[in-house]
């Protein structure tokens, strides 16, 4: 639910989420080579297919947003596969706004992209417990919905104050995501420590 | 689970005929044309062009409906919450406790109302400009588009993958479910199903490899190919100009009602 429809922001802002996204998406696509496509593919297919799943969290329930662990596994190209996974979901399956796929983007990729340099400098550290994965999964993930959210609740904001109660009401019903998502991530970062480390963007690039 | 958009790609309309390239390109136009939009009236007409376009198009309304369901649900809190919520002035309507509704005026129903329409409009205009066209032709029209081909060629992957990896998750889900799995709110439920999506990641990412040297040893080499060519006819140009024509319609609309209000 980090996604916005269509027609609730400011133009400006979702104008200037296109031109960011498009600028990030030329530099990625560039270190992208044609022999990713299918794998990338694949994993954002099955992103997309996990972010439908829902939780119950307390009294509400909650899907993943998952941008925490796109990070994770596919480094800087989570972003272009973030931008496919909302292109995917506004046209196909009509979730989200069509003009909004460009700052939706950003508001998922960019903590993505953060999640990412947040791991791969937890992983350089030394502190002596044997499960460091799981440790620095959970902070990235958790870290990526909060920033998700934050960055949603700054561009509300900003569009009016009149969406200053909507903005709360957001924000509040992340917080369970940000805590679910945390758990998430380090579990299934930790096992694929185990099960197939390469599928970690530190060990290998895809 | 989920539902192929291109399900009615098989009926035969004026919109069916259209060029998939011009099609795509004139509708995106308009919708964005819409989003641009901050006038009732006008977002009402554009509301209307659209059901006309859905009309014409011959794709069920409640094929349609059951989509725009969910939408509506997702921008019901705007249409509640907006016109009630206190900023400023306000005329007071009732008390509950320590909490005061009031009610902003007009001015926020009409905002409010206006969010709303823009948004089932805009997914409404979908139909026609994806659902009218098969996904495999829609894909090469936006290769003939000049699109990143990379970005195109993930496009046409992941549309392919998601419907198999779904499968594939409802199979697990169920296996889980006949070892006496529950879905509740505690850890337990958690890690559970974050193992059982990891399984599926795993699986997912091997089959991909498959797939791939499969398709590298039957000579992929990143380019869409089809037995479909696209040709121009007048019918795909005078569709063209009556979507476009309508998207600067109502731009210049605005321009000349900014114009009478100064």
């Amino acid at each position: 639910m980090v996604h916005i429809s269509d027609g609730i922001l400011a133009p400006w802002l979702w104008v200037s989420g296109w031109v960011i996204t498009a600028a990030i998406l030329t530099y990625t696509l560039n270190k992208m080579k044609i022999d990713d496509v299918p794998k990338l593919s694949v994993i954002t297919a099955a992103v997309f297919v996990a972010s439908l799943i829902h939780f119950q969290a307390g009294p509400t329930s909650v899907h993943l947003v998952l941008c925490g662990f796109a990070g994770v596994t596919l480094g800087i190209l989570a972003y272009p596969c973030i931008f496919i996974a909302l292109v995917m979901q506004a046209f196909l399956f009509l979730h989200g706004g069509v003009t909004t796929i460009g700052i939706n983007t950003v508001n998922m990729g960019v903590p993505a992209l953060i999640s990412f340099f947040i791991f791969k400098a937890g992983m350089k550290l030394n502190i002596g417990i044997s499960k460091k994965e799981i440790l620095f999964g959970a902070i990235a993930g958790g870290i990526a919905v909060a920033l998700a959210v934050l960055l949603l609740a700054v561009e509300l904001l900003v569009t009016g104050e009149e969406l200053t109660e909507v903005t709360t009401v957001v924000v509040l019903a992340h917080i369970p995501v940000i805590l679910v998502e945390a758990i998430f991530t380090g579990v299934i970062v930790g096992f694929f420590a185990t099960v197939k480390p390469e599928m970690l963007s530190i060990k290998k690039r895809l | 689970m989920i539902s192929e958009i291109d399900t009615y790609a098989g009926l035969s309309s004026p919109i069916h005929r259209w060029d998939p390239r011009l099609k795509v390109i004139s509708i995106l136009a308009l919708i964005f044309s819409i989003m641009l939009l901050y006038d009732l009236k006008l977002v009402i007409a554009s509301m209307l062009f659209a059901i006309i376009l859905v009309y014409i198009s011959r794709i069920p309304f409640s094929f349609i409906a059951g989509r725009l369901k969910w939408v509506f649900l997702f921008v019901l809190p705007f249409l509640i919450i907006l016109p009630f919520t206190v900023i400023g002035e306000g005329v007071v309507i009732a008390h509950f406790g320590s909490i005061t509704l009031n009610f902003r005026g007009i001015e926020s129903v009409e905002f409010a109302v206006m969010i709303v329409i823009k948004a089932l409009t805009s997914v409404m205009l979908i139909f026609p400009m994806i659902g009218t066209s098969r996904m495999d032709i829609t894909i090469k029209a936006l290769e003939d588009l000049h699109l990143p081909n990379k970005l195109v060629q993930m496009l046409a992957f992941t549309y392919r993958y998601i419907f198999v990896l779904s499968n594939e998750f409802m199979l697990m889900e169920r296996s889980l479910t006949s070892r006496g799995f529950k879905r509740g709110s505690n850890l337990y439920t958690i890690t559970t199903l974050s193992k059982a999506i990891a399984t599926l990641f795993v699986m997912s990412y091997e089959q991909a490899e498959r797939v791939f040297y499969a398709m590298r040893s039957k000579g992929y080499s990143g380019k869409v190919t089809t037995m479909h060519e696209f040709t121009l006819r007048p019918q795909d140009w005078l569709c063209t100009v009556v979507v476009c024509g309508f998207a600067i319609f109502i731009q210049v609309a605005v321009w000349y009602g900014t114009l009478e209000g100064t």
